[in-house]
Order: C-alpha cells, then structure tokens, then sequence
C-alpha cells in the first residue's frame, strides 16, 4: 500500500512538473540565442534547421512562419525603453536610428498577435514612406488619436507589440558592423 | 520518510524526461503548425495567393501587412518541384520550409541577381537523379535538398503603397509551383 501510495506521488509529481514546465517553455517563448538591442530582442536562428528544440516546439504551436536569414531579422518590442510594458492607454514616440537594412517596416499587433484598428487604417509603415529630419533620423507616434507626423494608430489594448521587419540585413546571417543601434520606445503621456 | 523524498526525487527526474519528449514532440503532433495552415488556402503544389493582412482578416499569425504573399504547399511523391515567377523590380523574398517548419532556404531579389524566381526543390535521391540526367530546361534553377516529401514555400513581396499593390498581385497570381513530369 505505501508503495503505491509513493508510486503515485512521483508519478503525479513527473507528469505535473513535465507537463507544466514544458507549458511554460513554450508559452513563454523562445528562451535561447536571442539578440536583445535596449528593448528590442530578435531570434536570429529562429526557423533554421539549427534552431533549438524550443523554438522549434514555440513555432509549431503559434504557426508562425518566421523570416528566413537572406530575408530580413524581425525584432520586436513589448516594453518601452524604461522596460514598461507597452500598453494602449499611453502615447508612445519611437526615435533614432535602425540598423543597416534595405527596406525595414514597423507594426503593431495585440497580445494576441493580430493587427490593430479599423482596415482603412495604417497597420505599418516603412522605411521609404517615413518622413525623416534631416539628420536622417527619425520618429514615429503611435497613439490612439491622430498625431502630426508619422503617426501609428493603436487601439485602447492592455497590452501591445511593436515589431520591426529588417528586411536583407546582414544582421540576419549573423554579421555586425560596428554598434547595433535600435530607435528608443519612450513612453509619453498615457490617460 | 525518507523513502518517499526518494519517490519523489524520482518523480522529479521523470518530470525532466517528460518535459523534454513534450517538447521534442509537439511539432510531430501540432494541428496549429504552419505547414498544417498554410494546407488551408487550397490544393498542394500550387502558389494560392494569401488575402491581405489586414486587422481581422490575417492569413496566419504575425505576417506583415506591408507585403504581399502566395504560399506553395509541396509534395515531392511525384517528383521534384519547380517554382517560377517574374517579380517586380522591388523588394521580394522566398522562404522554403520543411513539413516541420524549419527554414531550409532563403532568398531575395538581390541574391537570385534578376527579378526572376526559378527554383527546383527535390529530394535527396531525386538531386542524384537529376545530376545522373541533368535536364537542360533546369540549368538556371536554383535546385534545393528538402528533407521528406513535403513542405511549402512562402513567396513575399514588398508593397511600399497601396496603389502599387495590383502589379505585386498580379506577379503572385502567376507564380507558378508544380510537379516536374
């Protein structure tokens, strides 16, 4: 009786603590080789046969179909540069520079990772539409009502993503050039 | 007392094999994959072009809205397959994934040199095949190894204004991806 008393116990104790541990991974996310720039974290291997298994597992669960190395590195943020998460009820201004690509586009998305605001909305914008100063530097609002400028819509959520598409960047196939510099998310007023 | 912290420790290491076969074998057994997903949009062996990514209406989880895309969902049962489109002169990518999902080539506008897609995905035996009897209707093609007999392709490209969108589309609809006789 005591043996299967114990038996019991250790089985309950393997199948709660695997089930619930490999949950955890998965939901939680690509743990491993990650390239983490201020706010911003990519996971260049991401979808490469030499991916580990967990991202392998997290891929295979969300359908995601991530970029493949000659075609860009996507970075994506859920916190502003204080490390705030990003929220819907706050005005946000993205500023700086990004690093070397040919094209790159910045989006939104919702906790459940789909696009934001009515369809006649702007869902992106892109490197080459962005109205820049003239340094070459640049700021994008994102706010839920109109804003002078380049402005990204969002929708009143508890919480948001901004995911920025470096399309053909060297980045992608594992080279750097110099410092990596990503714009800065701040946080401005919220309501 | 001490007998049963050994059960437990025990159950413990258990726990540890159990996570890690979860883990190896959700993507064996995933319904949400995207290979499963991409099965959605038609017939395999065909280029379908995916709606535009809008709020509601994406075609699969965190694609982005400023391009425009056609899926090829391939089995190599009845020989290699070829994939072929003339693409705007603009940014456009091509992305091969195995059944699992794993990236097993890329390539962009610059990298195929022209704005011309011409690729050939094949198995193992099916490249010693075609090296034993090179085909001269091939000798441009990429031609790539896939792991197994099925995967599928994802064909993106750049749409910078909405107005250019037609000719994007246009180029997608006509892609082509199908089984070499």
């Amino acid at each position: 009786m005591r043996l299967l008393i114990d038996l019991v116990v250790a089985l309950a104790i393997a199948i709660a603590v695997g089930a619930a541990s490999a949950w955890y991974a998965i939901d939680r996310g690509r743990l491993f080789n990650s390239l983490s720039v201020g706010e911003w974290t990519a996971w260049p291997e991401s979808g490469s046969p030499d991916a580990d298994p967990y991202s392998g597992a997290m891929l295979a669960r969300s359908g995601e179909v991530p970029l493949g190395a000659a075609e860009g590195l996507a970075f994506s943020a859920d916190s502003d540069n204080t490390g705030a998460p990003l929220t819907g009820r706050c005005n946000y201004v993205l500023v700086g520079q990004t690093p070397l690509a040919r094209l790159w586009t910045l989006t939104a998305y919702d906790a459940e990772g789909r696009l934001m605001g009515p369809a006649e909305h702007r869902t992106g914008f892109h490197s080459r539409e962005i109205l820049r100063r003239p340094d070459g530097r640049f700021e994008v609002r994102i706010a839920r009502t109109v804003q002078p400028g380049n402005w990204l819509p969002i929708e009143p959520v508890d919480r948001f993503r901004l995911v920025m598409r470096l399309y053909d960047t060297p980045l992608a196939t594992g080279s750097r050039f110099g410092e990596l510099t990503m714009p800065q998310i701040l946080r401005e007023e919220c309501r | 007392m001490t007998r049963t912290l050994l059960f437990a420790i025990g159950g413990l290491l258990l726990g540890g094999i159990i996570h890690i076969a979860i883990i190896l074998l959700v993507p064996s057994y995933s319904t949400r994959d995207a290979w499963t997903s991409v099965g959605r949009f038609g017939d395999d062996n065909q280029f379908h072009l995916l709606p535009r990514a809008e709020p509601g209406t994406e075609a699969l989880p965190y694609l982005d809205p400023g391009m425009a895309y056609a899926v090829c969902r391939f089995s190599l049962g009845k020989g290699p397959v070829r994939m072929q489109a003339k693409l705007p002169e603009t940014f456009w990518s091509l992305a091969v994934f195995d059944r699992r999902g794993r990236n097993i080539y890329s390539l962009n506008d610059r990298s195929a040199e022209n704005s011309t897609l011409d690729l050939v995905v094949a198995t193992s035996v099916q490249i010693a095949e075609l090296k034993q009897e090179p085909r001269e209707a091939l000798e441009s093609s990429i031609v790539i190894e896939n792991p197994g007999n099925s995967g599928f392709a994802l064909l993106r490209v750049f749409v910078p204004d909405p107005t250019l969108a037609d000719e994007a589309i246009d180029a997608l609809r006509r892609a082509d991806c199908r089984a070499l006789s």
